[in-house]
């Protein structure tokens, strides 16, 4: 790494191709999505963030955000708009924090987009009131969000990369643990052995941001 | 209280918390002696309500909870009378409806309608909810009669929106005691609301509560679901006997 530090400018296109690759990721996982909430919620994670998702994408193209926060803020509308269950509530309040975070800049520095994302899963826990443990998709995007933060002022890439990793080393941890958050606390021990489908849309988020930083 | 029946259904809820568990794990979880535990299994073992998995050796709940499970859904009263009932308020509404009793701090659901949306609909009966958090709990316990001694405690917090104060509760639950009708927005999981009547039977007092789960995508709950609520839990509790309901017939 070179001694001088380098902070990137992610502007509103970087955006704009994220959220793209989002959608197109979640597309793909929708069946795998709502396989894993048919065993412990109401299997219809899956297709309710494909149409979340795609409704964001409609929006994003119709109006061309001005800037990144922009980009955040009508995805976060428009998942709260037409996403059912819990799923549009939580991305979609983290995403306007995010929104929130980032202001009306043009462009946005690594460690602001750091704390963006931190704005978003405060929004999260907020709202479902999960700590880490719980087996919800908080368990996903803290390690996430603190990698991020933890990683200052290295190529975006590899920072990237840094908080997909944890995110789906926090995804897979979900699998033992008992529910204690959501309609899958309601089964009990039943929810052990399941991998979390909030945190596995999660990991696609930070996949997401990997492949916009290639 | 009879101490070694005390000790046998403690077994029992402590094999319906874990699933399975061996006669060591019991013995810890219940600071009894293995030898105790061990007769106590034995007993419970020779009546089916609880078995031995063979190849562990570790305990798990019997068939015949099973066979009391379904006699006391068949002989519950409120149940048996509110089945015409729950199926036409899931009709009319095309929402989930959940019939419910509580056993403080639980809901216990007894009887479950999924919605008209959803193909294959989880059979949602046997379902244990938080009372403090749900429509259906509310609905009961604002007719408690010792509700200000039973809801002292801080209550668990579920999402953002769980009212976990008390005091609070409590001030709510003498609203629903006017009305009959408790709500509950996104407290127990996000993403899901609901509407609860409170059903009485022929003494008066209160038996348990109907509830419809209202997504919370709707954006609030329109006043024609409270008033479809209102008729089903009142004309449940006209069919159990119940001279009145509250805010007048």
């Amino acid at each position: 790494m070179s001694g001088t530090a380098v902070d990137v400018a992610l502007d509103v296109e970087f955006f704009c191709d994220w959220m793209g690759r989002l959608a197109r990721a979640i597309e793909e996982s929708c069946d795998e999505l709502t396989r894993l909430d048919a065993a412990i919620g109401d299997a219809d994670h899956g297709i309710n963030m494909v149409r979340g998702m795609g409704a964001a994408m409609d929006a994003l193209s119709s109006v061309p955000p001005r800037d990144p926060g922009s980009v955040f803020r009508t995805a976060g509308n428009r998942l709260i708009a037409v996403v059912g269950g819990a799923a549009g509530p939580l991305y979609g309040s983290a995403f306007r924090a995010c929104a929130e975070a980032l202001g009306s800049a043009p462009v946005v520095s690594l460690s602001r987009l750091a704390k963006a994302l931190r704005a978003g899963v405060n929004a999260i826990q907020r709202i479902g009131a999960a700590e880490p443990g719980d087996k919800t998709m908080v368990d996903a995007w803290l390690p996430a969000v603190a990698a991020l933060e933890s990683t200052g002022h290295e190529p975006v890439r590899k920072a990237a990369a840094a908080a997909e990793a944890a995110a789906r080393e926090g995804m897979l941890a979900t699998i033992p643990m008992r529910a204690r958050k959501g309609r899958a606390s309601y089964l009990g021990w039943r929810s052990e052995g399941h991998q979390d489908p909030g945190a596995t849309s999660t990991r696609l988020l930070f996949a997401a941001l990997v492949d916009a930083t290639r | 209280m009879i101490q070694s029946v005390d000790r046998a259904i403690r077994i029992l809820l402590a094999l319906q918390d874990e699933r399975v568990l061996g006669v060591s794990e019991i013995a810890t979880r219940l600071g009894l002696a293995k030898g105790t535990v061990h007769g106590l299994l034995q007993t419970l073992a020779a009546h089916s309500l609880v078995e031995q998995d063979p190849t562990s050796g570790k305990y798990m709940l019997g068939p015949a909870l099973l066979v009391m499970g379904n006699v006391y859904l068949n002989s519950h009263d409120l149940r048996v009378r509110s089945l015409r009932w729950v199926t036409s308020l899931g009709e009319g509404t095309g929402l989930a409806v959940r019939l419910g009793v509580v056993v403080w701090p639980d809901v216990v659901v007894i009887h479950h309608v999924g919605p008209a949306d959803v193909a294959v609909p989880v059979s949602e009966v046997g379902l244990v909810l938080p009372a403090h958090a749900t429509a259906l709990g509310k609905a009961v316990l604002a007719f408690h009669p010792e509700r200000h001694q039973v809801i002292s405690e801080p209550l668990p917090r579920l999402t953002g929106r769980t009212v976990t104060d008390p005091a609070v509760l409590q001030r709510e639950l003498d609203d629903v005691a006017a009305t009959g009708i408790a709500f509950e927005d996104q407290e127990a999981v996000v993403g899901e609301s609901s509407v609860a009547g409170a059903i009485f039977d022929r003494s008066g007092q209160v038996v348990g509560a109907v509830a419809l789960v209202v997504p919370a995508e709707d954006g609030g709950i329109a006043p024609a679901l409270v008033a479809a609520v209102r008729d089903t839990a009142r004309g449940i509790s006209r069919e159990l006997g119940a001279a009145t309901w509250p805010g007048g017939n």
